[in-house]
């Protein structure tokens, strides 16, 4: 299940703000933390397959830093 | 018939030794013998000293089949029993529950004491005995030899390299102490000497202004005993200026400066001073704020010369983490800056500040401006109180100088805000492209959400520190990348602000909403509650009057295409 806990927005409008240089409306940062969340799972789930390709135990930090390139492309919009 | 005699021979020498073997029969038979007379006094001292009454039960039975099988259970009592000296007992076992009660004493005892004195065998035959033996004979030997190479190297190295040593510790501690109570001291030192010196002077009027009052002495004392004057002036504008923005500091200062019995009277005219000069520094500020993009190109342009004295010497004093600060206050600054220059433009008085430069320092310069100006300018106070125009423009040069002192006030004034800001900057700060700062996404809210992740994908749910780094970073440019995307998308759109439809787009090319999938099916699997509820009270009808559009876009093409 998603986290019972919110995020902080304050940091992700800022983040979003900082990169974007632009004003954001008032729920962009839910929808981007939605689809934060769905890359993150992506993230996950390719890590996971990819650690068991390598024969790991569990997600490794290196699996996570072979598929985040693919996952970034992927949500290259 | 021969044969036998030859045994009786074997057994007779058997008895009589080893020498009388060796002569009489083959090297077989001796070898044969040797053997058997070997082991037997060897092997019943083992026996005998370890585990001797434990090898007979041993050998007996098997210690496990017995207990794991049901019908056997009879059996293992009685050969346990057997084995033991608890020879009472074995009538008693008829009864299941007396079976199993000495079944468990019987494994109870069996096991344990089996691997101890396994255990034991092997330490006290093997290994330690022969390592005991080698201990001994090792530590006779090496006793003599062994202290002595040591000492006689130390008595060598100690006669002959007494400078050394003496030299080899002194750089070592040194080096380990001194940079880091460089590091500590000095910035102890920049805040609180200064304090100190500047504290006898005041003790009249101290009040809460000390603090800062000593923050300005401070640095009228690095540079020249001339610059008191321009520092307090300095001051005093500094107090006009930026009334708003900060005032406690200034006002203290301004008390500070008053406690000095020269300028008592100037506290009767500062409101005077006050009201007429905010209006023109107003003025001054927005001017500068017309030319907007210039305030660094200016405040260059104006005191190249001059700060270049001043300039590296506070620069250095900035720590890198306080970049914020610096920057804020730089801001501040460079309108009063530019409002100084513009007014200097208006007076013409450039030429002669910049002659003034040349030759020394800035509070040279307003001496001799004054002089320019005023043939008079021994008694500032009285100037002052004429309130001719001549003397604020004057003064509006000055503020020069007094921008000057400010600027080099400041990295004085920030550990006193870096205390205060020292919390918010704990975070990681990071720099975009547009030189807006933002804190990375904090790292405890990734590894929740890739636990929950991994949890759901059928993993242990653990997450290491390096793959958690790993996760961060990546967030990190997932989140640069996906406001890129934004700005574009609106930027395209032809708006300022990133809306919602912006992300909904964003994700439609994404391939995440699809025909089947809506945000709101995905915000509804994704995100907690309050996050939903929060998306749903406005976007909906956003998300509906974006649906209406493309269904009448489409046809309208549909009917343009069928007029067409």
């Amino acid at each position: 299940m998603a986290p019972t806990t919110l995020y902080p927005r304050a940091t992700l409008k800022k983040t979003l703000k900082a990169h974007a240089n632009k004003p954001l409306a008032k729920n962009v940062d839910i929808l981007v933390f939605l689809n934060y969340t769905l890359f993150l799972q992506e993230v996950m789930k390719e890590a996971r397959i990819e650690s068991k390709k390598a024969g790991e135990r569990g997600v490794s930090a290196r699996s996570v830093r072979k598929v985040r390139e693919n996952c970034l492309r992927k949500f290259k919009g | 018939m021969s044969g036998s005699p030859r045994k009786k021979q074997r057994i007779g020498d058997r008895r009589l030794g080893i020498q009388d073997e060796l002569q009489d029969s083959t090297l077989h038979d001796h070898l044969q013998q040797l053997t058997s007379i070997l082991p037997k006094p060897s092997t019943p001292f083992r026996r005998a000293s370890s585990a001797g009454p434990r090898l007979t039960p041993s050998d007996r039975r098997t210690p496990n089949i017995p207990i794991r099988t049901p019908g056997a259970a009879a059996r293992t009592p009685r050969g346990g029993l057997a084995s033991r000296p608890i020879s009472a007992r074995r009538a008693a076992p008829t009864t299941p529950h007396a079976i199993r009660a000495l079944r468990e004493r019987a494994n109870a005892a069996r096991t344990p004491g089996q691997n101890r004195r396994r255990s034991g065998r092997v330490q006290r035959e093997t290994p330690r005995d022969t390592l005991r033996d080698l201990s001994r004979i090792l530590a006779r030997d090496t006793r003599p030899v062994r202290p002595s190479p040591p000492n006689r190297n130390t008595s060598r190295n100690s006669a002959l390299e007494l400078a050394d040593i003496d030299d080899g510790p002194d750089p070592i501690p040194p080096r380990l102490s001194m940079a880091l109570e460089d590091m500590y001291e000095d910035d102890s030192i920049h805040e609180m000497p200064p304090r100190q010196s500047l504290l006898p002077d005041i003790p009249a009027d101290v009040d809460n202004g000390t603090i800062q009052s000593l923050e300005f002495g401070r640095r009228a004392v690095s540079e020249d005993p001339r610059a008191m004057f321009a520092a307090r002036i300095s001051e005093r504008f500094a107090d006009l200026q930026e009334l708003g923005i900060e005032e406690e500091e200034y006002e203290l200062d301004g008390t500070f400066i008053n406690s000095r019995p020269q300028f008592d009277p100037d506290l009767s005219l500062q409101e005077e001073i006050e009201e007429e000069m905010e209006d023109t520094t107003m003025e001054a500020r927005g001017l500068a704020g017309i030319r907007g993009g210039r305030h660094s190109d200016a405040g260059l342009g104006v005191f190249e010369q001059d700060e270049i004295l001043d300039e590296p010497t506070f620069r250095f004093t900035i720590p890198q983490r306080l970049r914020t600060l610096a920057r804020e206050e730089q801001v501040e600054q460079d309108p009063t800056v530019q409002g100084f220059s513009e007014i200097e433009d208006s007076m013409n008085l450039e030429k002669t500040l910049h002659g003034g430069s040349s030759n020394g320092s800035s509070t040279d310069h307003a001496g001799q401006r004054y002089t320019n100006d005023e043939p008079a300018p021994v008694a500032w106070e009285s100037d002052e109180e004429l309130d001719n125009d001549a003397d604020l423009h004057a003064y509006r040069e000055e503020v020069s100088a007094v921008d000057r002192s400010l600027q080099t006030e400041s990295p004085e004034r920030r550990p006193v805000a870096a205390a205060q800001h020292a919390r918010r900057q704990r975070r990681e700060v990071r720099i975009s492209k547009f030189g807006n700062e933002y804190a990375s996404f904090p790292a405890p809210t990734i590894k929740r959400l890739a636990t929950s992740f991994a949890k759901i994908q059928g993993g242990h749910g653990k997450i290491s520190n390096d793959t958690l780094t790993a996760l961060v970073q990546a967030t990190d440019w997932f989140f640069e990348q996906v406001s890129e995307d934004l700005s574009a998308y609106a930027a395209h759109a032809g708006r300022k602000m990133i809306e919602n439809g912006d992300v909904i787009a964003l994700m439609k090319r994404q391939r995440q909403i699809t025909n089947n999938t809506t945000s709101f099916s995905l915000a509804q699997k994704m995100l907690p509650r309050e996050l939903l509820q929060e998306l749903r009270m406005e976007p909906v009808q956003k998300a509906k009057r974006a649906k209406r559009k493309r269904m009448q876009t489409v046809v309208e093409d549909d009917e343009q295409e069928e007029h067409a």
